[in-house]
Parts: structure tokens; C-alpha cells; sequence
């Protein structure tokens, strides 16, 4: 548990958030999955080789900030996104959630991620850990910033991203 | 009925490519992207004979700094030694044979191998030999036991190739005309250009031709990145495929040069890159034609250009860089290396709009890079259905779009085939494939790119 200046959360909030997440994301419900970042929010994906550099210093793999976390959910709903048409299907698994840190208004947290996708009679495993900066609300939580970090050494033959990791 | 279309002979002596100028028809036969022994075939014509890109300067600065990277399927290590020179070596210990660095980056004065502990100098010296009481007590066996260089290395504008061949020509003799555009690009930045940390290793189930041909392909823009196009569109930017060409540069090196693609940050300015980049934008055309007068200063920052240098190398300069490097793994697999390439010394608000404007375009997490790979496989797994016995006459691969337009004698556009059948032309004629031309092709040379002061018909 850790206060930030308005109110306690505790680790079982930020759990529910998550696992509520996941399930939007393998449910591909993306716009209810929007409502979850806060406006100004960023989705980052660093890159393998990550070494902490932030994304205005660094190549990554996804860098995007709101407007961009928009156009993708917009792509992603569209037929003509035909790296994820027919839609991968996506499992996800989220474990060791952390409380890191309390600021003013957020709280920084890790947990670890196990995503299993499978499309094209190809499975493909993509093992990680999140460490989110969440906007803690009256009633809620939302991604200020939400970041997922690969641990593997590259992205394997056909893991790519074109799903929400 | 259907007219029935002849049978070629494959094999050794079959024709892989066929090249009608009558029916105006080129097409690949597609064993070229399944089979293995061809695979093999490239790894021995081409990989093992031809400079190869391995990586820029930039990725190690200092001396001392080295990376690992496999290169034609060989470990290596690129690295920079004590007096500052940019060396090749093989991972390989000299001893028997152990990868003598496991890390994939760093910096260090000597490689110690952890097996029976030689350690070598990041010039090659063998610098420790324990117990070398029981081995020739003279300098020519440790000289003999020195870490193996590639033979070749040569740097142009800072991008450092090597081959393993010692006799293939010069590299500038190699890449001809594409060394103007790598220069163009160089030039880009008043400090100089340099990669940045953040590399994007990633590996696609598709032959490294299919990866090739996606770049040099105008064709597939619009339908494939259709939700780009959309994306850009609602920024406040149409994408034109007006006025776009495609040039054969020779060697197997093809470039497009593309003008309504998209803005260019620093200099074509598009909404999506704000108001601040607006009027920088106009502060760097002074700069640049300060630096560089007018005429080259158009030529570096008016069009956008993708560069291939054959075989592993393309270089895509959009609305920002990157630098991508292609490593076959076998026949329906691509090891893949992207490097974003930015300016020296520019603004922070500058690299972090170049950085979220190119991730959001390149690469397995972009709104665009996913859906060519999507290509890619999809092409991969389909051409399994015509592959052997069963449906001979029809497992071929076509790119002949825009075959009238160069027979009449004009510019090949970026939206036809051409840069792709001079990639192919080139591919046979290294690997030694058969290729079946029947018909006249075009007379006289095609332009080795646009000509000065614009792009060119
Ligand atoms: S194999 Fe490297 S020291 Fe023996
Ligand atoms: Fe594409």
C-alpha cells in the first residue's frame, strides 16, 4: 500500500486494474481500453537493448504519445489494419506487481507480463515487465504513462508488435 | 480458354528469372524465395563475395568500443581500437574456436577468451597466453595465433562495410552511384549525422528478397499502409504518389525518390511535426544552403529518398532516418537491424519529434512497418501453394508493372516494378541463376538518378 496525497492504494487496486486491462486487450474492446489513459498519456515500448534512455534520446519500438495512441487505436479497429486482420489472438498473464513509488497524483508500479499470441498456425511468447506511472483518481486509475519492457534479446521470427504488448 | 504460359526449365541451368520485352513480362520464379539450396547458393555467391554493410561509426565513438553482430551468418566483432581505428575481427578464439565475446556491447582494451583464457588486444595482438612455456618460444607463433580480421573493411560517409572475400574491388567501385546518395544523407546534419542507442533487432518469417522488394516497391503503398495514409491524411497531410521515381543505380542498388511521400524534419515541413519544427525548418534551409549553395542543398532536403545498397543495406530517409540492415537466416527467414539516424548536436524538442515521428512510421511496433511484414510472411506461405510439381506454369512471382513505360524510353516510376527487376538482374547474375530474356529490352542507359536540380523524368 502507499498513499499519494489525495488517497491509499493498495496493491490489489493495482492488480484489478491490470487484469482488467489485459482482459480488454485480448478481448480487442480498444476503445474502452482508451478510456484507461489519461489524455496527455504515452505508450512506450522500448527497445531490446534498452539501457533506461527515455524516448527523446533513444530509438524504441513504440513511442507514442496521445494523439498517436489514438491513431492506433483507430488503425487497429480498421479492416485495412491487415497485419492485425484477422485480430492475433492474445493471452495474457500478469504477475509480481510492485508498488515502486508514490508522487503527488501517481504511483509507479512494475509487474511482470507473459503474452502468448497466436496467429497463422504461429505461436509466439513475448515475456516483459510493465513499469506504469498511473494517475491515481477519486475512483480509479489510469496510464499516465504506460511503458511494457521486452526482457528478450530480440524479438523472435514473426513476434512482431502490432498488437497493444 | 486460357492461354497455357510455357514451361521453363529449372535447375542449374533453368531460367530463375524471365524477361519478356514482346509480352512485356518479368517475372521470379519463386523456388528463388523456398528453396534452400538456393538459400545456400546466395550465402556462398553473395554473402561470402560481396562488401557488406556491417554498421556505422557511429555505434562505437570511443576507442575501445565494440559490438557483436553476425553478418553472412559469421559472429563478429566491430569494434574500434586503442588508436582509435575501426577494426572487423571474427568471434571466433584462435585457439579452438570459442565465441571470444559474449557481450553484445561494450568497451574494453583486450578480448579474453573464458575458455582456456587467451586474451587478444582490440587490434588483434594475442596479448596473454597462459602457460606459453609449452608452446614455440618465438614471436612468429603468437603472430600466427593473432585474431582473424575480415579481410576487407572500408567506410564511406561513416557507414563501415567489410567482405570476406580479399579480392573484391574498392568499395566505392562497388557501390557506384549509390555513394552520392549515402553522402547526400550525410550532409544533412550541420555536425554530422549519428545512430543512437535503441536499436530494433527484430526477425521475420520471409526470404531477405521479399524484405528488398517491399522497400524498392511504391506499388503496395497505398493499399498496404492504408491506415497510415489515413492517419497522415487526418494530421493534415495527403500523400501523393505523383511524380515519384525509381532509379536502377546499378550493381543491384536501387533508389526511389519520392517527393509528395511526406514532409522531412528540418526540411519539408508537414502539420503533423507543429508549429516550433515550422520555423526551424526554415532556419535550416538557410543553414544548408549556406553550407552546402543552393543546388546541393535541394537535392539533400527536397525529396525523400529510400536507398538500397545491394545486398543488406537500406537506407531510408523519410521524415526522419533509420538505417536498416538485412541478415538472411535461412531461406523463409530475416534477422532485421534498424538504427534511427539522426543530426549532431540538434535541439532536444528536434530529436524528440524525429524520434516519435520515425518509430511511429518503422519497425514491428509501428503504425506501418507491421503490415509489410504482415506482406512479407503472407507472400512466404503463399507461395507454397504452386511450389513443386503441381502447378508449375503459374509458380512464378510477376513484376512487370511499368514494362510499356521504360520500353517507350521513359523514367521508371516509384510506383511500378523497375527497381525491383534491376535488383533481380543482379541477383541472377551474381548467384549465377538462368535468366531468359526473349524481345528487346529498352536501348540506352537508364539514368543512375534524377538529374540536378529536382527530381527527374
Ligand atoms: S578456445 Fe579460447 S583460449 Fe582455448
Ligand atoms: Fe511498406
Amino acid at each position: 500500500m502507499v498513499k499519494v496525497e489525495s488517497r491509499e492504494v493498495t496493491r490489489a487496486e493495482v492488480e484489478d486494474f491490470l487484469y482488467r486491462e489485459a482482459q480488454l486487450l485480448d478481448e480487442w474492446r480498444l476503445d474502452e481500453w482508451l478510456t484507461l489513459i489519461e489524455p496527455g498519456g504515452r505508450l512506450e515500448v522500448p527497445t531490446t537493448d534498452w539501457a533506461g534512455w527515455d524516448a527523446t534520446t533513444a530509438g524504441y519500438f513504440v513511442a507514442d504519445d496521445y494523439e498517436l495512441i489514438q491513431a492506433r487505436v483507430k488503425r487497429l479497429k480498421s479492416r485495412k489494419a491487415h497485419a492485425e486482420n484477422p485480430h492475433s489472438r492474445t493471452h495474457r498473464m500478469i504477475s509480481n506487481v510492485l508498488l515502486l513509488e508514490a508522487g503527488a497524483e501517481t504511483v509507479w508500479i512494475s509487474a511482470n507480463f507473459l503474452i502468448h499470441r497466436y496467429r497463422d498456425n504461429g505461436a509466439y511468447t513475448y515475456v516483459g515487465r510493465y513499469e506504469h506511472v498511473l494517475k491515481v483518481d477519486p475512483d480509479g486509475l489510469r496510464f499516465r504513462l504506460r511503458r511494457a519492457v521486452p526482457v528478450m534479446e530480440s524479438m523472435d521470427p514473426g513476434a512482431r508488435l502490432s498488437f497493444i504488448l | 480458354m486460357a492461354q497455357q504460359t510455357p514451361v521453363r526449365p529449372l535447375g542449374a541451368t533453368g531460367a530463375m528469372i524471365d524477361e519478356d520485352w514482346e509480352a512485356l513480362r518479368f517475372r521470379v520464379h519463386r523456388s528463388a524465395y523456398r528453396d534452400p539450396e538456393v538459400f545456400r547458393t546466395e550465402v556462398d555467391r553473395i554473402w561470402n563475395h560481396t562488401w557488406l554493410y556491417l554498421g556505422h561509426e557511429t555505434e562505437i565513438p570511443k576507442a575501445g568500443d565494440f559490438k557483436t553482430r553476425t553478418l553472412g551468418g559469421r559472429p563478429l566483432i566491430f569494434c574500434r581500437d586503442a588508436d582509435g581505428q575501426v577494426r572487423a575481427f571474427f568471434n571466433a578464439c584462435t585457439h579452438r574456436g570459442t565465441v571470444l565475446c559474449r557481450h553484445s556491447e561494450g568497451n574494453t582494451k583486450f578480448f579474453q577468451c573464458f575458455y582456456h583464457a587467451w586474451a587478444f588486444s582490440n587490434s588483434g595482438e594475442l596479448a596473454a597466453l597462459p602457460g606459453d612455456d609449452a608452446y614455440p618460444d618465438d614471436p612468429a607463433f603468437r603472430a600466427s595465433m593473432a585474431l582473424r580480421q575480415v579481410p576487407r573493411l572500408q567506410i564511406h560517409e561513416g557507414f563501415v562495410f567489410v567482405a570476406f572475400d580479399p579480392d573484391v574491388p574498392d568499395l566505392l567501385t562497388h557501390l557506384g552511384p549509390a555513394a552520392h546518395y549515402m553522402s547526400l544523407t550525410a550532409k544533412i546534419g550541420e555536425h554530422g549525422m549519428t545512430t543512437l542507442p535503441g536499436v530494433q533487432l527484430y526477425s521475420v518469417k520471409g526470404n531477405w528478397k521479399l524484405a528488398v522488394e517491399n522497400a524498392m516497391d511504391g506499388y503496395h503503398f497505398a493499399p498496404t499502409h492504408n491506415t497510415f495514409v489515413g492517419y497522415l491524411r487526418e494530421t493534415g497531410f495527403a500523400v501523393t504518389d505523383d511524380d515519384q521515381y525509381a532509379y536502377d543505380l546499378g550493381g543491384g542498388h536501387g533508389l526511389l525518390v519520392l517527393t509528395g511521400h511526406n514532409g522531412r524534419i528540418g526540411m519539408v515541413w508537414e502539420p503533423r511535426f507543429g508549429d516550433e519544427e515550422k520555423t526551424r525548418t526554415v532556419t535550416k534551409r538557410r543553414e544548408l544552403e549556406a553550407r552546402l549553395g543552393p543546388e546541393l542543398a535541394a537535392e539533400v532536403a527536397d525529396a525523400s529518398r529510400i536507398l538500397f545498397v545491394f545486398p543488406n543495406l537500406l537506407l531510408f530517409d523519410l521524415e526522419a532516418l533509420t538505417i536498416r540492415q538485412l541478415e538472411p537466416v535461412a531461406a523463409d527467414r530475416t534477422d532485421v537491424r534498424a538504427w534511427q539516424f539522426v543530426e549532431v548536436g540538434e535541439p532536444e524538442s528536434v530529436r524528440a519529434l524525429r524520434i516519435k515521428t520515425m518509430v511511429s512510421f518503422v519497425g514491428p511496433g509501428g503504425l506501418a512497418t507491421p503490415d509489410d511484414i504482415e506482406a512479407y510472411e503472407a507472400v512466404q506461405r503463399g507461395i507454397t501453394a504452386t511450389a513443386d510439381s503441381v502447378d508449375p506454369a503459374h509458380d512464378w512471382s510477376d513484376m512487370s508493372r511499368g514494362m510499356a513505360n521504360e520500353k517507350q524510353g521513359n523514367q521508371g516510376r516509384s510506383i511500378d516494378e523497375g527497381a525491383m527487376r534491376s535488383f533481380w538482374r543482379r541477383w541472377a547474375e551474381v548467384v549465377g541463376a538462368g535468366t531468359s530474356v526473349a524481345g528487346d529490352p529498352p536501348a540506352g542507359t537508364p539514368a543512375a538518378g534524377p538529374a540536378a536540380g529536382g527530381a527527374g523524368k
